[in-house]
């Protein structure tokens, strides 16, 4: 029985690690917390389930699908409401604020379109398929899950550090000052980062929205606050960090909700996260940039 | 009598990389004393290693005597070390009065509640600082502009804003950080007007510039750093003939 | 004329409440504290003044002391760590704490009731008192930003490496923001409970901590008058113009959107700016050159460097 909710943490918490992948890029790159990124999930998951039931996809195109929704929002994010303040030099103060008014805007939009349902994707959508080794009962969904998750971390440390993209995507990350001066142009490497985070989110989108069985447009905003607790937990901007806290997050809840309640559950999250922040805001793995910074640019 | 600032083999590493090496210099009060160098020499590191904005990596920067090589900006600035910024950081949407009026902050003494309440004592200090502040900008002649918005002036009187308010906290030691930067000589010279009146009182003046012809005038011993290192200190006459220091400015 | 004033009493009521809770919201923005906490002290001002009454059988208006109480205590034990954290972690550790309030009074369902809150306070807090405890928090808040306290902040919310270069101690301002703001809202609060009958977990949520925030981005975050404006405008149109209403959020988060880009000041500081420079151009006369210091002829002195003095921008 613990086993089996191991394994359910496992898979939970790859999906966690994958969503925050994308937001803990943005802030190594950009140095933004994105408060829009919960609804960049949410209508990634949308996106899958619109395919799924209207365009009558298989679910890998809805997959394919849910990724490119998810970075396009990304990057109109970033086009209407990051960019004019960073050419501006605005605090980071406005760019949280204006991350808000985005995702008020996309929620509300969410909620006309699906009519406050819950949805959820069709019975055919994913084979079910269940296969039992040693008493433990795994789905197909369940490891297709995993690999994908798996498949994708490589995808991203291959990108980032043997291509010249994502060589310059360090750069800019390191120093966006010192970047220009070596004649590359943040432009086009921070579209790529929302690009790229937005993708991540709208994967775990769909495949959140397939293991809890649900897509709503309010289920981006826990998914959020557990994203705060792990890039937090695991070092703002670490790529391992993300990975360990979020399959720690992720098996934490699980067995909380398994053996406690979800009620608990949630605010044993929280107190985590708040402790955390208290004691070590950098993180298990974090560099020490979250430190007071007494001197700006 | 020592010095009111000194220096010794102060240093500072980025990542094994070092900004400033083995630097000792003294700043006696009553005088102008000059640190002068190209671009990028370290020349502000070693103010912000002054200040206490950066920790030193070695070394020691005594205070009147006291060593303070560990301490807190805030109480630096506390103990009578002012400065001024390279990049003018002024607050945009203050007035040029309010501007000023910050710098007194460090000689409050109404009390916490008396300011959170509004109290007589509160109002005393405040009509005090205003007028202290007002007098400053009667010797920087800039009366006419107290209440306009900081932001709004130009380079040359937003410089003087900044000057006035390190000045309001009544320092001992004033750190000038390339304040001619981007004048022209009229300009400069009223400026170094002042900067003498402000030694003459007492205070020990370490003036950072680029600009080797105001500096000659202004400064009774200068040091020269290059790459973090200080490669020439002496008279301004000696100094400026050392064939070190014309080829660390001709090289840079 | 009366009866204008009585059809709308209750909004009147609900502006100056918010009023309150948007003054608790600027407080801490005015310091440069990236606090999103005002949501997560409100409710527990209002839960601790709704139970003391509901369940303790308090007088209303020790409760509504003691609620303001709890708001102050908590945010005061609360204000030494994140006072030595900045910006984001500021803000997220601040929404974690709305969160935590919110799971506590959703689920501690044996004290607060859960879901369906607490029902049946009575309703001591009328216009009358809502007003004169607005007049009075305002009146105390322009006196702090009046003097040393106000100033101080405002030096280390626009550069806190100034404010540390001129002997300001950023902590301590901090803590003192921090501590204000949770005393404000925890009034709020306890003033909402009130003031409203019933009091569920769900108006101390998310809603509420992106309406504060939204009033005091919209009104502008350095002046106090910029907090009443935020909250007359963000409370009001809603119940002037119904699709505002139905359409709350998207309209708040537009007008975030718009405000923080274009308008970055906000509404009242931007207007009150704007009015000073308009009566320093009336009254002033034109600006004069860089003048030599100590010269007395200077204001006669020809313009040294006609291009640097471009005078002011309005």
């Amino acid at each position: 029985m613990l086993m089996q909710q191991l394994l359910n943490g496992v898979v939970v918490g790859s999906v966690y690690a994958l969503f925050a992948l994308g937001f803990t890029l943005l802030f190594g790159v950009n140095h933004i917390m994105n408060m829009a990124h919960g609804s960049v999930f949410m209508w990634g998951a949308f996106a899958g389930l619109y395919a799924v039931t209207m365009l009558d996809a298989p679910i890998y195109v809805a997959l394919l699908i849910a990724m490119l929704a998810g970075g396009l929002v990304s990057v109109a994010l970033d086009v209407f409401a990051f960019r004019p303040l960073r050419r501006r030099n605005a605090p980071e103060f406005s760019a949280i604020v204006a991350s808000i008014g985005a995702d008020l805007v996309l929620l509300a939009i969410a909620q006309k379109v699906s009519n406050t349902a819950v949805m959820r994707f069709p019975f055919d959508a994913f084979p079910v398929v269940v296969y039992t080794v040693f008493g433990l009962r795994i789905q197909l969904l369940q490891l297709v899950i995993i690999g994908l998750v798996v498949a994708m971390v490589f995808g991203l440390v291959w990108y980032l550090y043997r291509t010249t993209f994502g060589q310059r995507i360090r750069s800019v990350a390191y120093s966006e000052q010192t970047s220009r001066l070596l004649g590359i142009n943040p432009g086009p490497v921070n579209m790529q980062v929302f690009l790229i985070s937005g993708a991540l989110a709208g994967m775990a989108g769909v495949l959140i929205g397939l293991v809890f069985n649900s897509v709503h447009f309010a289920m981006g905003e826990p998914l959020l606050l557990r994203a705060f607790v792990i890039i937090i937990l695991g070092g703002l901007g670490s790529i391992p960090g993300a990975l360990i806290a979020g399959l720690a997050i992720g098996i934490v809840q699980t067995l909380a909700v398994a053996y406690v309640s979800s009620g608990v559950a949630e605010a044993v999250v929280f107190v985590a996260l708040f402790i955390v922040i208290l004691v070590k805001p950098t993180g298990l793995f974090g560099q020490s940039t979250a430190a007071m910074r007494i001197q700006r640019a | 009598m020592t010095a009111t600032l000194v220096l010794q083999d102060v240093a500072r590493h980025f990542g094994g990389v070092p900004a400033v090496d083995k630097v000792s210099l003294q700043v006696p009060a009553g005088q102008i004393t000059g640190l002068i160098g190209p671009n990028g020499a370290g020349k502000t590191t070693v103010v912000n290693l002054i200040t206490g904005l950066l920790h030193l990596s070695s070394g020691k920067v005594l205070l009147d005597g006291r060593d303070v090589s560990r301490d807190e900006a805030p109480d630096l600035a506390r103990a009578g070390v002012a400065r001024t910024f390279q990049n003018i950081r002024l607050v945009p949407d203050a007035s040029v009065l309010e501007n000023v009026v910050a710098g007194f902050h460090r000689h409050e003494k109404a009390g916490l509640w008396a300011n959170l309440l509004g109290l007589p004592s509160a109002r005393a200090e405040a009509k005090w600082m205003n007028e202290r502040a007002m007098a400053l900008l009667e010797r920087f002649g800039m009366t006419a502009l107290a209440e306009h918005r900081a932001g709004g002036l130009s380079y040359g009187h937003q410089r003087r804003i900044e000057m006035m308010r390190a000045l309001a906290t009544e320092p001992r030691l004033l750190l000038l950080d390339e304040p001619v930067a981007g004048m022209n000589d009229a300009e400069a010279e009223s400026l170094a007007g002042i900067f003498r009146s402000v030694a003459a009182s007492g205070v020990a003046v370490l003036l950072i510039e680029h600009n080797m012809r105001f500096v000659m005038s202004l400064c009774s011993h200068l040091y020269v750093l290059a790459s973090g290192r200080l490669i020439a200190e002496g008279q301004p006459d000696a100094v400026g003939r050392d064939p070190m220091v014309v080829e660390a400015y001709l090289g840079a | 004329m009366m009866n204008f004033f009585y059809t709308y009493q209750s909004l009147f009521d609900h502006i100056l409440v918010y009023a309150l809770l948007a003054l608790s919201q600027y407080v801490v923005l005015r310091a440069g504290v990236f606090s999103l906490g005002t949501a997560g002290f409100a409710a527990l001002g209002a839960y601790g003044c709704a139970l003391l009454i509901t369940k303790a059988g308090w007088p209303p208006f020790a409760a509504i002391v003691a609620g303001t109480m709890l708001g102050t205590l908590a945010s005061a034990l609360l204000a030494f760590p994140l006072s030595r954290l900045r910006g984001v972690f500021q803000a997220v550790a601040t929404l974690a704490l709305v969160q935590i309030v919110l799971s506590a009074t959703q689920n501690w369902v044996s004290v607060t009731n859960g879901a369906l809150g607490v029902n049946g306070i009575p309703k001591v807090a009328g216009t009358g008192v809502l007003l004169s405890v607005v007049v009075v928090v305002v009146l105390l808040l322009v006196a702090m930003g009046r003097y040393s306290v106000g100033r101080a902040m405002d030096v280390i919310r626009e550069d806190e490496t100034v404010a540390v270069s001129l002997g300001i101690s950023v902590p301590y301002y901090h803590r003192i923001a921090f501590i204000l703001s949770g005393l404000l809202a925890g009034l709020g609060g306890a003033l909402q409970a009130t003031s409203s009958y019933a009091i569920t977990p769900g108006e101390f949520g998310f809603g509420m901590l992106v309406a504060t925030l939204a009033m005091v981005v919209l009104g502008g975050r350095t002046s106090v008058w910029g907090a009443l404006v935020g909250a007359a405008i963000l409370t009001t149109l809603p119940e002037l113009f119904r699709v505002f209403a139905d359409y709350r959020n998207v309209v708040q988060g537009i007008l975030l959107l718009l405000v923080i880009v274009y308008l970055p000041r906000g509404v009242a500081d931007t207007v009150i700016a704007m009015l000073r420079d308009r009566r320093l151009r009336r009254r002033a006369t034109p600006l004069p050159a860089d003048p030599v210091v100590g010269d007395p002829a200077s204001t006669g002195a020809p313009p040294v460097n006609p291009s640097i003095d471009a005078g002011v921008h309005a």
